[in-house]
């Protein structure tokens, strides 16, 4: 009760064992035009446009960046229509009805080795932008900003920690591909002329580590390394992963570059690989469509585009005794629950969650403290949710509530079952 | 089937309640109340159910008035607002009138007054009949379930029995009802109910009985709780001088059997029991009792190494006069305690040093309701903004130490010039 608990219970089990279906031929597909980190777009085909699988159809405008729209399927562009997407607001897509056909592009071709092993680190950049890599971890930053940084970088982490409970698509990708993951690296390395490659994972998955370990002996021209983690949560969070794989505190507020640390997402690292070597933007991705409302939770290969009403169709939809539930696009503990599920899979949706809809019937706070042992930035969650009551600005900047991190790990463990991350995210905003 | 949307994060930590926490302290108690009612029979077991109906009662009538009077308040429409309206700013042309004494002004002044003289009335009979619907009977009828009643999650119970436990045998029954109603009002229910108060209300109400009763009779009796002498105020009498363990031996004081004093604080043995079968459940924040105990210890032990005392000086002081039991039960309170654990440190150990020192200083051979009552109110000042950080630092640490060694040498200064 009164302790720092920072276990949650992973519920993997459901799924990290089931093999990955691949389901890549969706009658259409959606591409969304706008996102989150860029509201503006040019759309430069029309309507019966013919297009080619990995066709650029636009280009997406960012505060500092631009980002080419590539079409995920060849057919035939038809209207554009509102979707959902992963982080939960509207965004405009294009409907693309698929032929069936998969004709690639003409610039989709395979660079040989020799070709790539010659390449500098502005080159790589440039394919990375061109390709529109961005954090497939939920991110969604352009990955090539990262890349190309000029700090003197020793150390690329690739985070395969996973820690969200219930989503094993980075599970499921390291098993099927995990050949791609350590060619992702080595580009990465070559780019960023680090001496040093460090794959995080949880000590707990086993088969993980054996499958990453039988391949580092045929990476062994490169200094990789295996980094086992322990099973809590937030591991994942960027800056917990740094801490215990090489042992270097990023505080918050700096970047890990200034530390000469390099962090990519594995699917990241994955989808550095096909852009690189095949050229090929994001296509596909791993999913999981699991929880316990839906019927027959699965690991889903899909194409970047698909709708998230098939997914679940797929999946045998709905359980028929749920009369509440939640959608949820990302993880239990950080993802965002969705109004319907008129949703469209974008390169950085990681999953999709079904749940029972339980309402939790919240007590008096007794400040037994929890929240403030477990907390993974070390700030007082129950103190920021007191101010934020009483609307007292100074105190929340005492408090330091913009360190937050919106793990959800307050919520979780709160002996009276007040949704505490609700009221921290209030005072962050409170206080800018 | 419908879809419904919720923040994030969609799990919570299972087994995780208030009640199972307050119903784990209950259970912890058990022995104790077994204990009690086998050292001092029917008289022991009337103080404890006294004191338990007696505080379970007072919040329910407490919870069904301000429910009545909610639900009164709530009836009422805006009426009344519309008056303090009108008359505000009647008060306000006036004023205008007065400071400007121009014809415009007056002239708004007067308008306006007509327009009141219309309105006011009609608003007044409004809310007449208001007020009478309002009180009709539906609103001030008696309903058996009130909403904020905490007596489902025992944290009532629990401070009830606390509170019993910490009474002497041959107090009258009419001051256990007294203090436990009056301790429960101004603790507790005054402050907005469970989790909004400062003080621990069994530790309110036992200096209720001390400081309201205690001149009624004789003032060991009460505030040491004991029907005959106990170590302690033998003690207390004679600071340095007396081996008090020869009259009782470690192991009735350790054990609690045959020993004279209130009815749960005499079984170290058992507390002990409790204590653990807590820190395995995870209902308590083991560090505040410990720190506690050591802090005491430490200051005993080393006043009985200046002064040359046997060994018998710390175990008196660990195993008398409640130390185990407010240790264990009423400073592991965690509505009344700090919520950073180096601020819970701080408290134990101001805890520690207060017991200590109004035991070796103070007119009361006893200490631990006051310092925990005494502690309670730092705790805001300990849960600052600006101070309170979620781990230690090493300043902290620095500091802290100064005030460990700071404390230990002005207690022994103390009883070396001082008793």
């Amino acid at each position: 009760m009164i302790t720092r608990s920072r276990k949650v219970s992973d519920y993997k089990q459901l799924t990290k064992e089931l093999p990955t279906l691949r389901y890549v031929d969706p009658e259409y597909v959606y591409i969304n035009l706008n996102t989150a980190r860029c509201k503006e777009y040019t759309l430069n085909a029309k309507k019966g446009d013919r297009v080619k699988l990995g066709e650029i159809i636009g280009e997406r405008k960012g505060l500092f960046f631009t980002q080419p729209i590539y079409s995920t399927v060849s057919g035939h562009i038809e209207d554009v229509v509102e979707k959902i997407d992963s982080t939960g607001i509207t965004v405009e897509c294009v409907r693309i009805k698929n032929d069936f056909k998969d004709t690639y592009h003409e610039d989709i071709t395979d660079r040989p080795d020799s070709v790539i092993h010659n390449m500098s680190k502005e080159e790589i950049v440039e394919i990375v932008k061109e390709k529109g890599i961005v954090g497939l971890g939920g991110s969604g930053f352009p990955s090539y900003v990262k890349l190309d940084t000029d700090k003197d970088i020793h150390t690329v982490v690739i985070n395969a920690v996973e820690c969200e409970p219930y989503l094993s698509s980075d599970y499921r990708l390291i098993k099927d591909q995990p050949e791609d993951i350590f060619r992702g690296l080595t580009y990465i390395m070559q780019a960023s002329g680090a001496k040093r490659g460090v794959i995080a994972v949880k000590k707990t998955k086993t088969e993980l580590i054996e499958v990453l370990e039988r391949e580092i002996a045929r990476f062994n021209e490169w200094n990789i390394q295996i980094a086992k983690l322990d099973d809590y949560y937030p591991q994942g969070w960027e800056n917990a992963t740094f801490e215990q794989a090489i042992g270097v505190k990023v505080p918050v507020g700096t970047l890990p570059m200034d530390k000469g640390i390099l962090g990519y997402n594995v699917s990241t690292c994955a989808s550095i690989y096909e852009a690189v070597k095949h050229n090929l933007p994001i296509t596909k991705r791993h999913l999981t469509v699991n929880g316990d409302a839906v019927k027959f939770p699965q690991n889903i290969r899909v194409r970047v585009g698909t709708s998230v009403r098939e997914l679940i169709k797929l999946s045998d939809g709905y359980s028929e005794e749920a009369d509440k539930i939640e959608v949820i696009i990302g993880g239990p503990m950080m993802g965002v629950s969705v109004e319907n599920d008129d949703v469209v899979v974008t390169p950085t949706t990681t999953s999709v969650l079904v749940f029972h809809s339980v309402d939790h019937k919240e007590e008096p706070c007794v400040r037994c403290g929890s929240c403030v042992f477990s907390c993974p930035v070390d700030i007082q969650p129950v103190s920021i949710m007191n101010a934020v009551k009483r609307d007292d600005t100074v105190s929340l900047k005492e408090l330091e509530a913009n360190k937050c991190i919106e793990c959800g790990l307050c919520a979780y463990v709160c002996t009276s079952k007040i949704h505490v991350t609700d009221y921290v995210r209030k005072g962050k905003q409170q206080i800018g | 089937m419908e879809i419904v949307t919720k923040n994030a994060p969609h799990l919570r930590r299972p087994n995780a309640n208030v009640t199972r926490m307050m119903r784990d302290v209950s259970i912890a108690l058990l022995p104790l109340v077994l204990f009690a009612i086998y050292q001092h029979g029917v008289g022991g077991l009337l103080i404890l159910l006294l004191s338990v109906l007696a505080m379970v009662a007072t919040e329910y009538v407490y919870y069904q008035i301000s429910d009545c009077i909610e639900r009164l308040n709530e009836a009422k429409t805006d009426t009344v607002q519309q008056i303090r309206d009108l008359r505000a700013e009647r008060k306000n042309l006036k004023r205008e009138w007065k400071n400007e004494k121009t014809d415009q002004s007056r002239e708004a002044y007067e308008t306006f007054l007509k327009t009141y003289e219309e309105k006011m009335p009609r608003l007044k009979e409004t809310l007449k009949q208001e007020k009478k619907e309002a009180s009709s009977k539906d609103n001030l009828s008696f309903r058996l379930n009130n909403k904020s009643f905490t007596i489902y999650n025992f944290s009532v119970v629990t401070s009830g029995i606390i509170y019993g436990l910490t009474l002497p045998d041959t107090i009258p029954l009419s001051m256990v009802v007294i203090a436990a109603v009056v301790g429960l009002l101004l603790s507790k229910l005054i402050f907005g109910g469970m989790g909004q108060n400062i003080f621990n209300p069994a530790a309110f109400a036992r200096v209720f009985v001390v400081l309201a009763f205690g001149a009624a009779l004789s003032y060991d009796a009460f505030v040491d709780g004991a029907a005959g002498a106990t170590a302690l105020s033998a003690l207390s009498e004679n600071p340095l001088a007396d081996n008090v363990t020869e009259h009782y031996g470690y192991w009735a004081m350790f054990s609690g059997i045959g020993l004279p004093g209130s009815l749960g604080e005499t079984s170290a043995l058992l507390i002990l029991v409790g204590g653990i079968y807590l820190a395995l459940r995870k209902s308590f924040d083991i560090f505040v009792p410990i720190t506690y105990l050591a802090t005491v210890f430490v200051l005993s032990y080393s006043v009985m190494l200046t002064q040359g005392l046997g060994f018998w000086y710390p175990a008196v002081h660990m195993l008398s006069g409640g130390l185990f039991f407010g240790a264990i039960y009423m400073a592991t309170d965690p509505i009344t305690i700090p919520v950073t654990r180096p601020g819970r440190i701080y408290f134990a150990f101001g805890l520690g040093v207060i017991t200590f020192v109004i035991r070796l200083f103070g007119n009361l051979p006893e200490g631990v309701v006051f310092a925990i009552l005494i502690m309670n109110m730092f705790v805001p000042a300990i849960d600052y903004p600006k101070w309170a950080k979620s781990r230690f630092s090493l300043r902290a640490i620095l500091i802290f130490a100064i005030v460990v060694v700071a404390a230990i040498l002005i207690t022994n200064l103390g009883v070396h010039y001082g008793l």
